[in-house]
């Protein structure tokens, strides 16, 4: 593709390091922003250098994720992958200005080197964009910059090798070099994750910090009962089965094995004013129906709740344009009884009990919230802080 | 021969080597810089994250807390009406021997005001209750008076506290008629207590009883909704009667 002696491809992966290195020290940098316990906007943007912005739902979504960072049990929000993306490009970088300046001084065996581990970025990107598509359904474009550079930067060291097979010509590098190249990588790829871990902010004084219910039981109607098949910690979750944030705390409460260990009594909190007297506007319209076809479920509950997550854009749709929409897919996905049981006078006393169970404990209005027996896990402790939480507060949760 | 063969190449070869070792220590040491970069980066970006989770935040965005609804009519004196039945009444009293309900002396006493200003207080309630009409010298609650009451119950939202005020008409002595209102409010708590199946309903419930000795109701309250609104309505039958309404008023 080039021709033997073209500077081209080395400049390609310097500029796609380059690249990389802008867009890992944005993701790095919005997730250590969090670390304050407060919420930011976060860069999500292919355009290099583009502002924050508090409309990046998909970028946030990714990084609330169980797969953006690891350690998160010992470490409040983890260490994220984006820090060892940050130190592999600085080397990529590094490596591919040397082979900018040195031109066809470079060896043969330092371009194989650097074509062979200029790959390992894009076979990370294609595993994390998998995860996305799969796991997340969605691809926050932060992480999309990522996925980009690495193919550049793959393309780039690739096409720096080929000319170079068989040429005679070029100088013979010691194979010790090999090793040492590597140590390098992996000192520079682990540096700002070792001082990421080392300076991170003690969170322990702050996640028992939020508080506690006053009356830890529903007097009189029962709760939504969801019992996990390993159920060892008695949990109170109070939620909006039409709520974005409901959705994603429960999907991680899934995705990361957490829902089987607990022992859940369910509050519905719909933030629909057509039940709910504390609003005077509905942030999520329709909730109040959705709400009581998950009362309706009695055993079958937790699969209501869960179909609610997963049709929740539709089912919001629904809400908005009207009743009867609303019902109609309920009845479709539920059936006759169940859509008679909504429309039941008593379920609607059970619903408004719910309410009152709320508003007798003075929780916010705010969902999703939830309790560890009576005490109140703080909001950020629920999506970032989550795993270290459980780790401090019941570890018995994440055995 | 050979000795003398081709000193160039080797020239060139040394400063080729020289050049790569150039090449390779610019390389090492933009390596270095970026690694030592990205390492402060990281520690400022923590550090001030760190800093900030110390400092209070100044503009933090206030969430509103659930509470029991509140609204227009819930005026102070309306309230403190409200609070005196309450506590005076054994509403907000816990535990055995807690006294059920008001009589008229009583209400008399703790409200403090006349006739009217009481009824007044409580026409802000016009649509949210209702008026369940009894026969004269009867108490058991006929058919549209239970639809009544369920209707009403059922509407419950926002309220904590539910008020039955039942009255007596002019007919009869006073002491009958005292007697009389007073087994109307139990009958329609009888039949809330069985209708709600809540153990708790006498937490909720508020009983007065007035007999036809205070803030009897004018014929306008014929108005008001009743469980007999095709019937002709004047003081007399208004005042065989209980009104009930939710009540959205925070104590």
């Amino acid at each position: 593709m080039f021709s033997r002696g073209s500077k081209a491809p080395a400049l390609i992966a310097l500029v796609a390091s380059a690249l990389g290195l802008l867009f890992a020290s944005n993701s790095t940098f919005d997730y250590a922003a969090h670390l304050d316990r407060r919420l930011h906007d976060v860069h999500c943007s292919f355009i290099p250098g583009a502002a924050a912005t508090p409309e990046a739902e998909a970028c946030r979504a990714a990084m609330y994720s169980p797969y953006s960072a690891l350690l998160k049990d010992t470490y409040w929000g983890g260490i994220p992958i984006s820090l060892f993306g940050l130190g592999a490009f600085c080397f990529f970088a590094a490596f591919s200005l040397y082979l900018l300046l040195a031109g066809e001084r470079a060896s043969r065996r330092t371009l194989g080197f650097f074509a062979l581990i200029g790959l390992t970025p894009l076979c990370i990107s294609l595993l994390m964009l998998t995860i996305s598509l799969t796991q997340l359904g969605q691809v926050c474009k932060t992480c999309a910059g990522i996925y980009i550079s690495s193919a550049l930067l793959a393309f780039g060291a690739v096409t720096a090798w080929l000319p170079s097979r068989g040429d005679a010509s070029r100088p013979v590098a010691s194979l010790a070099l090999i090793p040492a190249w590597l140590v390098g990588l992996g000192v520079t790829t682990l540096v700002p994750a070792v001082v990421y871990a080392a300076s991170v902010p003690d969170q322990r004084p702050y996640i028992t910090q939020c508080g506690e219910i006053k009356q830890p039981k529903m007097k009189g109607d029962n709760p939504v009962k969801i019992r996990g098949s390993r159920a060892v910690q008695q949990t109170m979750l109070f939620e909006d089965p039409l709520c974005p944030t409901c959705k994603a705390f429960h999907d991680r409460l899934v995705t990361e094995n957490i829902i089987e260990k607990l022992d859940i009594d369910l509050v519905l909190f719909p933030l629909d004013n057509e039940c709910n007297w504390m609003l005077d506007t509905a942030l999520h319209p329709g909730a109040c129906i959705v709400s009581k076809a998950v009362l309706c479920g009695e055993g079958n509950s937790r699969a209501v709740l869960e179909w609610a997550y997963d049709q929740q854009e539709f089912l919001s749709r629904a809400g908005k344009a009207g009743e009867n929409t609303l019902r109609a897919a309920i009845k479709q996905r539920w059936g006759e009884s169940l859509l008679r049981c909504v429309d039941d006078r008593k379920t609607d006393v059970r619903l408004n009990n719910h309410l009152h169970f709320a508003s007798e404990n003075n929780i916010p209005v705010s969902t999703p919230q939830m309790y560890l027996g009576k005490r109140r896990v703080c909001d950020e402790d629920t999506d970032l802080g989550l795993r270290f939480t459980l780790a401090q507060l019941a570890p018995e949760v994440l055995k | 021969m050979t000795q003398a063969q081709d000193p160039l190449p080797k020239t060139v070869a040394m400063s080729g080597a020289g050049a790569g070792a150039k090449a390779a220590g610019i390389g090492l040491a933009a390596g270095l810089v970026l690694m030592a970069g990205a390492a402060l980066g990281v520690r400022s970006w923590t550090s001030s994250a760190g800093q900030r989770l110390t400092e209070p935040e100044k503009e933090k965005p206030k969430v509103a807390i659930a509470d029991q609804a509140e609204v227009a009519y819930c005026t102070p004196q309306f309230k403190q009406v409200l609070e005196r039945v309450l506590h005076s009444c054994g509403l907000a009293s816990e535990g055995e021997g807690a006294r059920r309900g008001c009589k008229p002396a009583d209400v008399k006493t703790f409200a403090s005001i006349s006739d009217d200003d009481f009824n007044a207080l409580f026409t802000p309630l016009k649509d949210r209750g209702g008026v369940v009409m009894f026969d004269e010298g009867r108490d058991d609650l006929d058919d549209k008076a239970k639809k009544l009451l369920e209707e009403r119950w059922y509407a419950r939202k926002g309220a904590r506290y539910f008020f039955v005020v039942a009255r007596a008409s002019k007919t009869g002595s006073v002491s009958k008629n005292n007697a009389l209102s007073h087994r109307r409010a139990n009958s329609v708590m009888f039949f809330l207590t069985q209708l709600a199946g809540d153990p708790e309903i006498e937490q909720k419930v508020g009983l007065l009883w007035l007999g036809n000795e205070f803030a009897q109701l004018s014929k306008e309250y014929c108005g008001w909704p009743n469980s007999r609104p095709e019937e002709k309505c004047d003081e007399e039958p208004i005042n065989r009667s209980a009104f009930v309404s939710w009540v959205d008023c925070r104590l």
